[in-house]
């Protein structure tokens, strides 16, 4: 019987137990590599799969868990000899009385950004990984022992688009519930159900007592069947064993079918005879269907949102008429995406929108570094937003988790392109209420198209739950029926099609005074007629307070206690000033000059000093005669011990905040920069030690310098490439280890070979000035003082 | 034999971010404290260990597993220990991850906040050393050795991982350049003498950055072990 015949009987399925406690048993030494087993023992997998067999086991796992080529690097051996060897060898044992699983386990190194493995590396891996067994003639893929949700997609997605398997996705959690990289039972479930896995649950580190808690949470968000194969109870402490008899391992396991749990196997510790009695214990017992509804949600790998509630998209990272946003864009500065996705999530935003759509960057690239970038600081889960079916399908590809894609619309072409991508990487989709013939005029042609998208949807295998509609805000000075129009068109798709909403509310107010009044009530009559997932400027705290008044009178916040938490002590002003923009807050005490303010590194006063002195003096008076000799002062004090590192960086961030506004005023007159000059930075290949290289950023920023930051992990072509693209007259490299200053080397090697004029500065841990002379750099910079120094002497 | 963090030594955190402690004015003590605190509360350490016997060999020490770990240093510094207890130690990655959070927005906070995880790394390997030395009683130890001091190699990381299992056991990795992944973690070998041996106290004198160094600019250590 095939497995998903196996699974389809609804009776329980039983897999095999341990293979490394066997092997060990065997002879296999401490710190060998196992799957050379394959090639060097074959009689030791005969054995031990057919005592599998024997025991009951319907489904044996080849030994293949490390058969990939980042593992198997050092032993001499490749993929394409181990794994058609192991799974013959399981085959063989099998005789057609169990099926053989290709065995997928991690690659041993972590992935971008807790490591610096690249998720298409990964997929590359598994790929040749699964390739291999299919071709050997395997009967299904099992992914197990995964700790990143990460790697557990890439090697999914590679079973996936290597092969037309069945595939068994396992992970593995700590007692916290949680797995050794933060990932709950209930992201994994989203995200690997969402993407193909024909079941799923957890093996290894934990034993049967610890898994009905992981097992209640993975019911409620997914329908496929559940697996358990945990180890023989929790380990010793001195590492001779597990904690209980192969008896209580059967007994406790089996109990578990009356929660529905289906597949059954043993991890660590367990052998023939666990699964043995495993499989009479199961004998006779039914697995209890439990009807299962997974609700609307959208997660990360490290949180789940359920959409049971108003969830406000935040919508700041657009370049849509931010001048300083597509500044950032053009010069690739993706710490400021990250800063506007912090403020955003501090001011309770639920979901972030990501827009980097400009037309002179590479949307597809630049989306998926600011992706890859947030992924890194932020657990919100992500609304990627693009028109372009190749930005999304790239955004998708590296985004972790359930993503919201934003969006399509009713035209067919449309639909069409990017809907098998929103089934293919399970993400959720918002669906515009417009077409070809532009947006309706009727609520009934709104609901036409939206009865449309959701039909297409269904079609391409997306469930209902997954489909959020817009029915599309319009500018209500200009449209005055709109407003009514859009509430309505809520209120039936709400209703009558049973789907989520999603709504951009501000663009309502266009054009009229007193927008904040307009946007809130708005807001709230969208959320009374049923808006779920409002996108809007979560730093504008009275549309905040709309969405907490809402929950707070729908008795969705119970016993009012986020709204005291979030007023408790609040003074509320309702009024609304009518001189346009606020005046800025005066300054505590507000006498201090803006030399003493960036000598203290008084950053919070920074910003409004700089635009008081803005109205006597011009930018670039300020910059050359205020900020940067309060700056050399700081440095000269750090020579010469006076300060110290905290306080330089301390005074930096005071300037860095003058720069900000000097910044803004500049790009609001289109006139001119305050840049001095570029400067590339990036720390080497297979280096991830940043900080340095990051406070080296701060410094040169705060003299004026636009610093091009490629960040950490970089490739050497990369930096080539952004110092001829920049035409750049200065390169900082950093590097903090010894294995990692021959990319350093290496990187300078490239620059000179490509003839590029530019100056490189080297700086890190172990470096030493001898050792910056023989990789022929032409500065070393022994702290990020001497940098600026550089930089001064380099550029002026 | 869980390892509870529950106290980062200011001082050492002060010195880390190359300020004598002496010299450190009211915010920053409070800002390390804070940043101490977040530290402690998204850490979740984890280590793994495992006792080889030892034997000299010319090109250096090898571990009764078959494992040789090369070079002069080690070799020396092990003299009289015929065992070693081999041990990795990580925060996990949630510190990593709070640390690229505070990069983004704070370099103060960010810097304050890995000179926390540094100096939590070593008091995890305080305590686990603690540990080590009451399973051995009435043994004596040298201080712990980890690749990258002297001339023992940072290449070793994965190998050593590997002998630990440590992957699957507490999530620490090696990158294919040999950084352990997350950052904030350890791998180190605690000889185990029978004897009284020749007291050998940790220095930065083995260390590459021996010149050039910031720590040792304000009187500290790096941390990175």
């Amino acid at each position: 019987m095939e497995f998903l015949e196996l699974l389809q009987t609804g009776r329980p399925v039983l897999l095999d137990g341990g293979m490394g406690t066997m092997l060990q048993a065997k002879g296999l030494p401490v710190g060998a590599t196992p799957e050379l087993t394959a090639l060097e023992h074959p009689e030791w997998l005969l054995d031990i799969h057919r005592a599998y067999v024997e025991a009951g086991a319907q489904i044996l796992y080849a030994n293949t868990f490390g058969a990939n080529r980042e593992k198997l690097s050092h032993c001499g051996r490749t993929v394409e000899e181990i794994v058609p060897a192991a799974v013959a060898l399981a085959k063989e044992a099998a005789q057609g009385r169990a099926l053989v699983a290709l065995d997928i386990g991690p690659t041993g190194q972590l992935l971008e950004p807790t490591g610096i493995l690249d998720f298409e590396t990964a997929v590359d891996i598994f790929a040749q990984v699964v390739r291999a067994g299919a071709a050997a003639g395997a009967d299904l893929i099992v992914i197990e022992t995964m700790t990143d949700l990460q790697e557990a997609r890439a090697a999914l997605l590679a079973a996936k688009e290597n092969s037309s398997l069945p595939v068994l996705v396992t992970m593995t959690y700590e007692a916290t519930g949680r797995t050794f990289l933060g990932c709950s039972p209930a992201a994994a479930a989203l995200t690997l159900e969402g993407m193909g896995a024909d079941a799923i649950g957890v093996n290894c580190s934990l034993g049967p007592r610890e898994m009905p808690p992981l097992v209640e949470e993975l019911l409620q968000w997914t329908t496929l069947p559940i697996v358990l194969k945990p180890n023989a109870g929790l380990p010793h402490p001195d590492g001779s064993g597990y904690d209980i008899t192969p008896q209580e391992f059967a007994h406790s396991l089996a109990q578990l079918t009356e929660l529905g749990v289906q597949v059954f196997g043993g991890c660590c510790g367990t052998t023939p005879e666990y699964i043995a009695l495993l499989r009479q214990a199961l004998e006779g017992r039914s697995v209890k269907q439990i009807p299962r509804h997974v609700p609307a949600a959208v997660c990360s790998g490290m949180q789940v949102v359920p959409v049971d509630r108003v969830r406000v998209i935040g919508e700041r990272i657009n370049p849509t008429g931010k001048k300083r946003m597509k500044e950032a864009l053009k010069t690739g500065d993706v710490d400021y995406m990250l800063g506007q996705a912090l403020e955003q999530t501090e001011a309770g935003a639920d979901i972030l929108d990501v827009n980097v759509g400009l037309p002179e960057i590479d949307e597809a690239e630049m989306m998926v570094r600011t992706v890859k970038a947030l992924q890194g600081v932020t657990e919100a889960p992500l609304q990627l937003d693009s028109t372009d079916p190749k930005v999304l399908e790239g955004a998708l590809r590296v985004y972790c988790g359930k993503a919201i894609v934003n969006s399509v619309n009713g035209e067919e072409a449309v639909l069409d392109a990017i809907l098998p991508l929103v089934k293919k990487y399970g993400a959720a989709v918002v669906g515009l209420t417009l077409d070809e013939g532009g947006i309706p005029k009727t609520v009934q042609a709104r609901m036409d198209i939206a009865k449309r998208i959701l039909d297409r949807a269904l079609f391409y295998g997306i469930r209902k739950e997954d489909v959020y509609i817009d029915c599309l805000t319009l500018t209500v000075s200009a449209e005055p029926e709109g407003a009514v129009q859009t509430l309505e068109g809520l209120r039936r798709v709400k209703t009558e099609l049973g789907l989520k909403t999603v709504l951009g509310v501000s663009n309502i107010s266009f054009g009229l005074p007193a927008r904040p009044l307009v946007n809130q009530n708005f807001l709230t009559m969208a959320m009374s007629a049923g808006l779920d997932l409002p996108i809007l400027n979560p730093n504008v705290e009275s549309m905040m307070a709309a969405v907490r008044c809402y929950h707070l009178l729908t008795n969705v916040d119970e016993n009012a206690r986020e709204f005291i938490a979030a007023y408790g002590n609040a003074q509320v002003s309702t009024s609304i000033t009518t001189t346009g923009t606020a005046a800025p807050a005066p300054a505590a005490g507000g006498k201090r000059d803006l030399t003493e303010i960036v000598l203290t590194g008084l950053k919070g006063e920074a910003g409004p000093a700089t635009k008081a002195l803005l109205e006597t003096r011009e930018p670039m008076d300020i910059v050359d005669n205020v900020l940067i000799p309060a700056l050399d002062r700081v440095g000269a004090d750090f020579e010469q011990n006076k300060v110290f590192l905290p306080q330089l960086i301390q005074s930096a961030g005071a300037a860095q905040a003058a720069f900000e506004v000097i910044r803004d005023t500049l790009a609001q007159k289109d006139g001119g920069t305050v840049s001095r000059g570029t400067v590339v930075l990036a720390t080497v290949k297979g280096d991830i030690h940043d900080i340095g290289k990051n406070i080296v950023k701060v410094l040169l920023e705060n003299y004026g310098y636009t610093v091009i930051d490629l960040g950490r992990d970089v490739d050497p072509a990369a930096v080539v490439e952004a110092v001829r693209k920049h035409e750049a007259p200065l390169v900082g490299l950093s590097a903090l280890m010894t294995t990692t200053l021959k990319s350093m080397a290496e990187t300078i090697a490239q620059l000179h070979d490509a003839g590029l004029p530019c100056k490189i500065m080297v700086g890190g841990a172990v470096l030493t000035p001898d050792y910056a002379q023989e990789i022929h750099a032409d500065f070393y910079a022994k702290d990020a003082k001497e940098s600026v120094d550089i930089a001064k002497r380099v550029i002026g | 034999m869980p390892i509870s963090l529950t106290q980062i030594n200011p001082d050492e955190v002060l010195r880390y971010m190359g300020t004598p402690p002496d010299q450190a004015g009211a915010d920053l003590r409070a800002l390390v404290e804070q940043c101490a605190r977040e530290v402690i509360s998204a850490a979740r350490p984890r280590w793994a260990y495992r006792v080889f016997d030892l034997t000299p060999e010319a090109e250096g020490v090898r571990l009764d597993c078959g494992l040789l770990l090369p070079g002069e240093d080690l070799k020396r510094h092990l003299r009289g220990c015929r065992r070693a207890a081999l041990f990795c130690a990580t925060l996990s990655a949630q510190v990593d991850a709070l640390i690229r959070r505070a990069e983004s927005g704070d370099m103060l906070r960010a810097l304050a906040l890995d000179c926390c995880a540094a100096a939590a790394v070593e008091e995890v390997c305080d305590q686990i050393e603690g540990e080590l030395q009451g399973q051995f009683p009435g043994c004596f130890f040298p201080f712990r050795f980890s690749p990258g001091y002297g001339d023992l190699p940072l290449t070793l990381q994965g190998p050593l991982l590997n002998l630990l299992d440590a992957p699957r056991r507490v999530g620490l990795c090696a990158s294919s350049t040999h950084i352990l992944t997350p950052r904030k973690s350890v791998t180190a070998i605690l000889g185990i003498a029978g004897h009284p041996i020749e007291a050998n106290t940790r220095s930065c004198v083995g260390c590459p950055a021996h010149d050039g160094c910031q720590y040792r600019k304000s009187g500290g250590h790096c941390g990175i072990s």
